[in-house]
């Protein structure tokens, strides 16, 4: 019977496979984004520095060190090298989540969706589980798939010249690194993003958090002499804290121990206002 | 297999498909909503009726563990809700009054997003978003995105992506809210239709009597957060003191001596009679599931027979719904 046939009828379950509810909602939130052309453009944008690396180090591996008084670090293709890149990323990291972020649950609280998630068999975990995943998938589609693409095209072209590293060790290490900073990241951007039921306001306080607190640590440093400031540096603080993973000098003039804690504090807090901000119902004290 | 599983395994024991609460308070930040509200509810169309801030909405939220709950105080399908809401809620639909729609997404989208989120596969949900679309009548609007609809559209769009996973109970709050009287019809429709012929069962919250009386068969009266009535919609038909409406000619003056010896009371009303009969005293009228409106009608047609009163109209006065809640509501 064809389906605009059809009143009410009863469903009967075809066996097929069911999906957890983090990832129901993990694909949703990833291919709706993709669907607008110009942040498709955007994602693919924060591709070009990789492209030009590419070129680098094609250059680096036919001209030999010649390349390096010409392009510095740009060159480099061991782990400090790819920490660089994913710091050099900060400005797609920022305007990206941004854009993707910052709707993931101020829309569901202006629209009353919340009450439509938790009346589904899903917890919180679940709910705050999947839309992290959306935060970290444009995060990976800018730092780590890059990164990715890099090692391989760098062994591609000279394996003997840069060693199994490339194939290994740096992207485990890049991937390690992508999965603590990106949960840390995105909890953070879903607290900011718990917090209003508009995306605007969300994203003026991810500004504040990233462009702000980095402002706030180079003033600290040039104007007052204190390197203490730096600790601020929301962004700062995560390639700061790699830095020991990467094998690479500190990225702040603070320790990077000091930028772990900072981090961790961070995400602590952001872990309380979730948990406090997402419910089903509002409630007005 | 997992769709299946989910299905079969939505009421605890296989055969409780119930509702039960028990001694249920709740309170937002101090302030008492619910107090010691106590039911039981086979599944059937329940109206859930009370005055604004009554708390009809909190009361539907505790049915679906959206709120902290203790042990043992709401019970669906068989499942404790303070420790298996999320099970429970596989077999339960629920439209919210405000809100619940997911911009940027097509309505067929929204639909099968829910479909998917109540644990279907992705193909049955996207099969059924189809489905319940077509016959909340939303068809030919499906690929529209959902914020652009009208709020006819959007209560319709609510109403789908409560069917999706074909619940066991699905629970409306306020459904006819800012619907034109054509658009409130259709709605109702649509409800008695999935109540009375598909088997689900309903929880219509609403402050409009009308809605509840076309639709229900049982109500839940409640009243600053207590539970006023639990009663069927007709429950005034089994009260013993019944009204009936009474129009003729003939011998009246032996008419209403023959009422009078029958323990009734006459008053006059236009042209009407109304006959305020106590089935209780009736011979007959009396039985295990109240009383029979049968009975009365008998007795007064006997009193006409013997007077020589010939009757154009003998009908009982139906109670209105209305009469019944404001009379349980100023009690």
């Amino acid at each position: 019977m064809p389906v605009y046939d059809r009143g009410y009828t009863h469903w009967e379950p075809s066996g097929g496979r069911a999906y957890p509810a983090w990832l129901v909602i993990a694909k949703r939130g990833i291919s709706e984004p993709l669907k607008k052309r110009w942040l498709l453009m955007l994602t693919l944008a924060a591709w070009v520095p990789a492209i030009v690396k590419a070129v680098m180090i094609y250059v680096k591996l036919k001209a030999g060190d010649i390349a390096d008084l010409l392009v510095g670090n740009w060159t480099s293709i061991d782990a400090t090298g790819f920490l660089s890149f994913m710091e050099g990323q900060r400005f797609f990291v920022f305007v990206l989540l941004a854009i993707v972020g910052a709707g993931l649950i101020s829309t569901d609280r202006r629209d009353n969706g919340l009450s439509l998630y938790f009346s589904r068999p899903l917890g919180l975990a679940s709910y705050i589980g999947g839309k992290a995943l959306v935060i970290m998938f444009f995060y990976a589609m800018v730092t780590l798939f890059p990164a990715y693409g890099l090692c391989l095209y760098a062994y591609s072209i000279a394996p003997d010249a840069v060693g199994s590293d490339l194939l290994f060790l740096i992207p485990l290490r890049a991937t390690f690194y992508w999965l603590l900073s990106g949960a840390s990241i995105s909890l953070v951007l879903l607290a900011f993003s718990s917090l209003g039921k508009r995306s605007i306001f969300v994203m003026v306080w991810w500004t504040i958090m990233v462009m702000g607190t980095e402002t706030i640590g180079t003033i600290g440093k040039n104007l007052l002499n204190s390197d203490a400031f730096e600790a601020l540096n929301f962004l700062g603080n995560y390639h700061n804290a790699a830095s020991g993973l990467f094998s690479s000098e500190a990225r702040l003039d603070v320790s990077p121990w000091l930028s772990l804690v900072v981090l961790l504090v961070w995400t602590a807090a952001a872990v309380f206002i979730l948990r406090k901000q997402i419910r089903p119902v509002e409630v007005v004290s | 297999m997992e769709g299946l599983v989910i299905k079969v395994n939505r009421s605890e024991n296989g055969t409780d498909f119930g509702i039960t609460v028990s001694n249920l308070s709740f309170a937002y930040a101090k302030a008492p909503v619910l107090k010691g509200v106590d039911f039981h509810l086979e599944k059937s169309a329940i109206g859930l009726l009370g005055p604004n801030g009554s708390g009809k909405t909190t009361l539907l939220r505790c049915l679906l563990g959206q709120v902290p709950l203790k042990k043992d105080q709401v019970s669906v399908l068989g499942w404790d809700m303070a420790k298996k809401a999320r099970i429970a809620r596989t077999g339960l639909g629920w439209m919210p009054e405000t809100g619940g729609i997911i911009p940027d997404m097509s309505g067929v989208a929204v639909v099968a997003y829910m479909g998917e989120l109540s644990g279907m596969p992705a193909r049955d949900a996207m099969q059924r978003a189809h489905e319940v679309l077509h016959y909340v009548g939303l068809g030919d609007e499906r690929y529209r995105p959902c914020d652009k609809y009208s709020q006819g559209m959007k209560q319709r769009l609510k109403l789908a992506q409560a069917l999706v996973h074909d619940p066991e109970w699905i629970f409306l709050d306020e459904p006819t809210s800012g619907l034109d009287p054509r658009g409130r019809v259709s709605i109702l429709e649509l409800i008695r239709d999935l109540a009375h012929h598909k088997g689900l069962g309903v929880i219509l919250s609403t402050h409009l009597l009308a809605d509840v009386e076309s639709v229900c068969q049982e109500i839940l009266v409640l009243r600053d957060g207590e539970l006023m009535a639990q009663q069927q919609v007709d429950a005034g038909a089994r009260e013993p003191r019944q009204v009936f409406e009474v129009e003729g000619f003939g011998n009246e003056e032996a008419f209403l001596a023959g009422l009078s010896a029958l323990g009734a009371e006459v008053t006059q009303e236009h042209r009407l009679l109304l006959v305020t009969l106590d089935l209780s005293t009736v011979s007959g009228a009396e039985s295990d599931s109240g009383f029979d409106t049968g009975a009365g009608v008998k007795a007064i047609l006997a009193v006409a027979l013997d007077n020589e009163y010939a009757l154009r109209r003998l009908r009982r006065r139906p109670v209105t719904l209305a009469e019944e809640f404001y009379r349980m509501v100023e009690a």
